[in-house]
């Protein structure tokens, strides 16, 4: 296997096999781990641009700075009045990957798990953090099983540097949510939590938390390794790197891909086999029609974008956005034409409803109601009192819950009805197409 | 200097005397949770928005001044 | 004693109860006790108000919390007149400390420490609440909910040692505020739990 570094090549975090890479393996691909002073780390991560990869995009180095200046200010004798243990600071390497439909973490987790875990030394070299938290989801007991192995082989070989524990996290969607899984280590609820006091300034335990995803922490490894510049090598400015996204629903190939921030969704897509020109005709999504209608990017708090005519929005957090959509977690799940955007939509929304927390009250009442109203629009026949209510609940919901999961409902809500608004017109007129019939009888 | 107001919505229980006490920046959504309007707080509305804070029974209105200080 | 209250001119030949210059403090004490029971119980009824939101059409939510805040420091003064004047009139063999500290008096320990009980869960009441934005709303909330001994406490303290409970009106007032609170407390349950 040729290393990686000085190259501008993709791909950077998955080894290009199936197979997973050993500690031996894994050093002879990216080299050895320089020890960098904290200071040194953080400006590169800030130099890098390292965005974080989770789904809300935050600057990976000025979360790492705001860990380290809350450690260092938690240290001082004067300012804490509990009394200092060696705990000044913790790490969570955030694997729980609760978004259905996406695999991303779970792939690299399983094939380049030493990366990973690079990247929760280099973390808490830069924050000073006595102790890591690998979480993963409960479903995935071999994969605890893989990534304590990999714990293990580090320590045999002296390599390891920061006690990591993984830990498995049961539960649903909220998870993996920062705040929430804060507050599950910290012994409590799996719920989220109002910020300010932000889990960089008080997480688990009330100590400074680093929460960062796993794929996070692998760019980080690898920035630590080559810099800043070797890192912006690949990516569109201002959005710099390779992200892993999770390809899914009617492509040939459907997968896990490494692609530069910034590639057109047309070439990601095309990477999966799926092209925008060629291939079979079409009409409309209720004609006897065999292409592809539409592409959910960023999960289930992101957004539709029509296709083919989306396939030069950039998948980048910035481009997703500016198009309706989202990065978020990476996952793009391509809808067939065979099925109806508003059933898939409503059935989402029912399902984002059931997630909830049940904590704060715009969105305990909102986004049922947003799913009910969906419901009505899908699979019955949508009064314009419906569309007006749904509508309204899009801007009742957003920024007023302490997660967001309101905030993205309602953009999924209003997504859907700026994408199919030719379907919502037919479903005005005749009620329920086809496909919705059938979506509403499957299983949830 | 100004002054933010903010909702803290897993305090917030909808008793609603926020959206009473301020009515020129607070109204309530259709099951009576505070919607505040963006922007800070006008200087003539200040000792308003602190009787509203106080005013909460469940101290989930928030007041954020610009130094950083929270009431 | 009833004599006593309806002023008879019968001479002071009641039970212990001697007329003398500070027979004016032991009204004083009898009746702030009544008024402290009024009080009270209006202090719990806002409280209780308040939970199940309730507002009228000249009447906003945020008047039922601030009558219920000034209601109860007024209960609280009207209370302190009620131990000084009991103190000051020296009827009966109670000291300062049997104020504060229940149970432990010569006289009636239980009703009077009912009654001592009772307002130390007052003071602990008044001054969480005035600290309420230092302290974190959990424990403000918990302390909070002391009311519900602290007002049952003051109601049995005034049946059990008031001096004019045997008294037809002062008893109906009594029950009247028991079944204020009652009624209010069944509306609050049934808010909190509508199954």
């Amino acid at each position: 296997m040729a290393p990686v570094n000085r190259t501008d090549q993709l791909p950077r975090l998955l080894p290009g096999t199936a197979a997973t890479l050993n500690l031996d393996e894994h050093l002879t691909r990216y080299g050895p781990l320089p020890l960098r002073p904290a200071g040194d780390l953080i400006a590169e991560v800030r130099a890098a641009g390292l965005t974080g990869r989770g789904g809300a995009a935050f600057p990976a180095g000025t979360k790492l700075a705001a860990v380290a200046a809350a450690a260092a200010a938690a240290a001082r004798p004067r300012a804490s009045h509990r009394r200092r243990t060696a705990a000044a600071a913790f790490i969570v390497a955030n694997g729980v990957e609760s978004e259905p439909g996406s695999g991303k973490d779970a792939v690299l987790l399983a094939r380049s798990p030493h990366l990973v875990l690079d990247g929760i030394a280099v973390a808490a070299r830069a924050t000073g953090a006595s102790r890591a938290w690998l979480c993963l989801p409960a479903d995935k007991p071999r994969l605890a099983g893989q990534l304590r192995e990999a714990i293990a082989a580090r320590a045999r070989a002296g390599a390891s540097s920061v006690p990591v524990l993984v830990e498995a996290i049961p539960g649903g969607y909220l998870a993996s949510q920062e705040s929430a899984l804060v507050s599950w280590l910290s012994g409590g609820s799996q719920q989220p939590s109002f910020v300010p006091p932000r889990p960089a300034d008080q997480g688990v335990r009330g100590r400074p938390t680093l929460v960062q995803n796993a794929e996070t922490l692998a760019h980080l490894a690898l920035i630590a390794r080559y810099g800043a510049a070797w890192f912006r090598t690949v990516g569109v400015p201002p959005e710099a790197g390779s992200a892993l996204v999770t390809v899914t629903g009617a492509v040939p190939h459907p997968g896990v891909l490494e692609t530069p921030l910034g590639t057109p969704l047309g070439t990601v897509l095309a990477q999966a086999g799926l092209h925008p020109a060629g291939g079979r005709r079409g009409t409309s999504q209720h004609g006897p029609a065999r292409r592809p209608q539409a592409v959910l990017a960023g999960g289930y708090l992101g957004g539709w974008l029509a296709w083919p005519d989306a396939a030069d929005v950039p998948v980048s957090a910035a481009g997703l956005r500016r198009a309706g959509a989202a990065l978020g977690p990476g996952t793009l799940a391509v809808l067939p034409a065979a099925a109806c955007g508003l059933a898939q939509t409503a059935r989402i929304l029912a399902w984002l409803a059931g997630q909830r927390a049940g904590q704060c009250g715009p969105c305990t009442h909102g986004l049922p109601a947003l799913a009910e109203a969906f419901a009505q629009i899908a699979f019955a026949r949508p009064h314009p009192d419906t569309l007006g209510w749904a509508s309204q609940l899009t801007q009742l919901l957003p920024g007023r819950g302490a997660c967001y999961l309101p905030d993205g409902g309602a953009g999924l809500a209003v997504s859907a009805l700026r994408v199919f608004a030719k379907d919502l017109r037919w479903h005005a007129g005749h009620g329920p197409c086809p496909p919705a019939i059938r979506a509403a009888r499957e299983a949830p | 200097m100004s002054d933010w107001l903010r909702v803290n919505p897993i305090a917030c229980e909808a008793h609603g005397v926020c959206a009473e006490l301020l009515p020129e920046l607070i109204t309530l959504d259709p099951w009576g949770y505070p919607i505040v309007a963006p922007g800070p707080v006008p200087p003539a509305l200040a000792s308003h928005a602190r009787r509203a804070v106080a005013a909460c029974p469940t101290l989930a209105l928030l007041l954020h001044h610009e130094d950083g200080a929270t009431s | 004693m009833t004599a006593a209250l309806t002023g008879s001119a019968a001479p002071a030949a009641v039970g212990a109860i001697v007329v003398t210059s500070k027979t004016w403090l032991w009204y004083l004490t009898r009746s702030t006790g009544l008024v402290a029971l009024v009080l009270l119980t209006a202090t719990m009824a806002l409280g209780l108000l308040s939970g199940v939101r309730w507002e009228g059409p000249s009447w906003p939510r945020f008047v039922t919390g601030g009558l219920h805040r000034s209601m109860s420091a007024l209960a609280c003064a009207v209370v302190v007149v009620h131990i000084v004047t009991t103190l000051a009139a020296g009827f009966v063999p109670i000291y300062i400390q049997d104020a504060v500290l229940p149970f432990g008096s010569a006289y009636r320990p239980l009703w009077l420490g009912l009654g001592a009980a009772s307002f130390d869960l007052m003071l602990v009441l008044i001054v969480t609440s005035l600290m309420r934005t230092r302290i974190s709303y959990r424990a403000w909330r918990a302390l909070h909910w002391t009311a519900y001994l602290c007002w049952p406490a003051a109601v049995v303290h005034g049946l059990g040692t008031g001096t004019d409970t045997p008294v037809r009106w002062v008893l109906l007032l009594t029950l009247a505020c028991v079944a204020v609170i009652a009624g209010l407390l069944g509306w609050r349950l049934a808010y909190a739990w509508p199954r």
